[in-house]
């Protein structure tokens, strides 16, 4: 397979997520990304990107592990590092955003980096995100010709989650032309309607979960749980559709304690916005494991079977 | 370098006597009161120094004190004590007790990075507040509080697990430090899809990054040494 325009060979770095409760979001990425013909390669042999909480405890640490990923993506001649996780995204383009910036600093990386047995990273990455590889790899309109499925009339709220845009100094967003709007994110929106579905105006778009605070502050997660949800159910939205497995996870799991402490109408299902397309790709939901999820998307989505 | 100084008084206390009398004058009312401590003393000037060479403190000399950080705060909301511009002012001018006083809040950034993206100056606000953090953790001024010790739980679980993060074991080990409560309920909403879907079985597969042992040591060597921004 040729190189794709725009980003050349890419390398999926699949990040704890998709290994652990989001197996569901790689799994249906596999689908589309066949489906549009687009390819990618999995790092099979990476480790966690340090996340939110790594960094906090030893700033050495936080640098090595997505370092790691890093020259993993580049030891595979990979022009481009795709995460699925926002989170990951974030690690990863903050390692990149140090390395580049502080040539010593890059030095001392790069010889941990060899005493791994690993190769030096050169910084030749461009780090991205799911949702960009989509919209930008393939273009709307192959999209929309691949739909068997339309999701006419689904009422649907985009949740990006915080770090697939923020902050711009690391992931670069309003800088280049390939990136999404820093404030207002667009992507995944296009990327839904061209499902067919009604996307609702979504002003808690890159609203906070508290994701990093689930477990240590947790009555503070679960009400920015309830105000992203609160804010897709007045604007009549069905189902919450996310790109970020943190954001996800964190909602679907804490659903119970939504309902209870801040009403019933608050319970909403959730589903990965590629599980999504590859269920109006024609694909089973069994397939597109939409019976993995901890709320059941198939309440809302069984109508369209 | 002048330092402003907005948001703690500075007047520690008036001296009001009963009764004044200078050269046979008598004195009343507001000429009766003498301030006492004009200055506040007690600045530790080594605390920016020190913030501005670590590596995720070194923009905090860029900051010029707007306020776009906490005016978008998400946890300022919550806590209207959190502000990322006060820590920031307090870490500039050294006033270690003005930050001690805030511990209960400081800790409870949750990384959503709004300040950092729209600082006009370029400042990493959210790695300042946690450069400063840090600083008073390693410092011993602070206790320590949940968010830390769900960071090095996070990490621990990462480096025993041979490099991955599983969600059951965090979780587990989450629910085992007493940081979250899990129901019944709440146990059969998490596995009866995991179950029916088969994904259970995947999370029970070990996961493991090949050379993780000589990896580890290598991490551990390099957390050793000290990182400067340069």
């Amino acid at each position: 397979m040729s190189a794709q325009v725009p980003y050349g060979k890419v390398a999926l770095y699949p990040g704890c997520a998709l290994d652990g409760m989001a197996k569901q979001y790689e799994v249906s990425l596999a689908l589309v990304a066949k489906d549009l013909g687009l390819t990618y390669e999995r790092l099979d042999d990476y480790n966690c990107c340090g996340a939110l909480e790594v960094k906090n405890v030893n700033t050495m640490a936080g640098l090595l592990l997505p370092a790691r990923n890093l020259a993993l993506a580049r030891k595979i001649g990979a022009d481009a590092i795709m995460s699925a996780c926002p989170g990951c995204h974030y690690s990863l383009s903050r390692a990149q955003y140090y390395l580049s910036k502080y040539p010593k600093l890059r030095e001392k990386v790069n010889a941990y980096l060899e005493k791994m047995g690993e190769i030096k990273y050169d910084l030749q990455l461009m780090t991205i995100h799911v949702n960009e590889f989509l919209y930008n790899s393939v273009g709307i309109e192959v999209i929309k010709s691949k739909v068997k499925r339309p999701l006419t009339g689904l009422k649907v709220a985009p949740y990006y989650g915080c770090l697939y845009t923020r902050p711009k100094p690391y992931t670069l967003t309003g800088y280049l032309r390939l990136k999404d709007d820093p404030e207002r994110p667009v992507f995944m929106d296009k990327l839904l309607e061209a499902l067919g579905a009604e996307v609702v105006p979504f002003e808690a778009k890159t609203m906070c979960c508290g994701g990093p605070h689930v477990y240590s502050d947790p009555d503070v997660s679960i009400n920015l749980e309830a105000r992203i949800l609160k804010e897709a159910r007045r604007n009549g939205a069905e189902i919450l559709v996310v790109d970020c497995p943190l954001g996800g996870v964190a909602i679907e799991s804490n659903m119970n304690k939504i309902a209870e402490r801040y009403g019933e109408d608050l319970r909403m299902p959730v589903v990965y916005f590629t599980q999504l397309m590859a269920f109006a790709f024609g694909h089973s939901p069994e397939e597109a494991m939409l019976t993995a999820n901890l709320t059941n998307p198939m309440s809302v989505l069984k109508r369209y079977l | 370098m002048p330092i402003p100084e907005l948001e703690k008084s500075i007047i520690k206390g008036v001296i009001q006597k009963d009764k004044v009398v200078i050269d046979g004058i008598e004195l009343d009312g507001t000429w009766n009161s003498f301030m006492i401590e004009r200055t506040q003393t007690g600045y530790d000037p080594s605390v920016w120094d020190e913030i501005a060479n670590t590596l995720e403190g070194v923009t905090i000399s860029a900051c010029w004190q707007c306020g776009t950080c906490t005016s978008g705060c998400t946890m300022r909301e919550y806590d209207p004590k959190y502000g990322p511009r006060r820590f920031i002012d307090l870490a500039r001018k050294g006033d270690k007790q003005g930050l001690i006083e805030l511990q209960n809040s400081i800790w409870r950034c949750v990384s959503c990075q709004k300040c950092t993206h729209r600082c006009p100056k370029g400042v990493l606000v959210e790695e300042v507040v946690h450069a400063i953090h840090n600083y008073l953790l390693r410092h011993g001024l602070v206790s320590t509080d949940p968010g830390t010790v769900f960071d090095e739980l996070f990490f621990e679980t990462v480096m025993n697990n041979g490099g991955r993060i599983s969600e059951l074991m965090l979780g587990a080990a989450s629910v085992k430090k007493g940081m979250v409560k899990m129901g019944l309920k709440d146990l059969i909403t998490m596995t009866g899809p995991l179950l029916r879907s088969g994904l259970f079985k995947e999370l029970m597969k070990p996961s493991k990054v090949k050379n993780w042992e000589k990896i580890r040591e290598v991490i551990e060597e390099a957390m050793k040494e000290e990182v400067r921004p340069e």
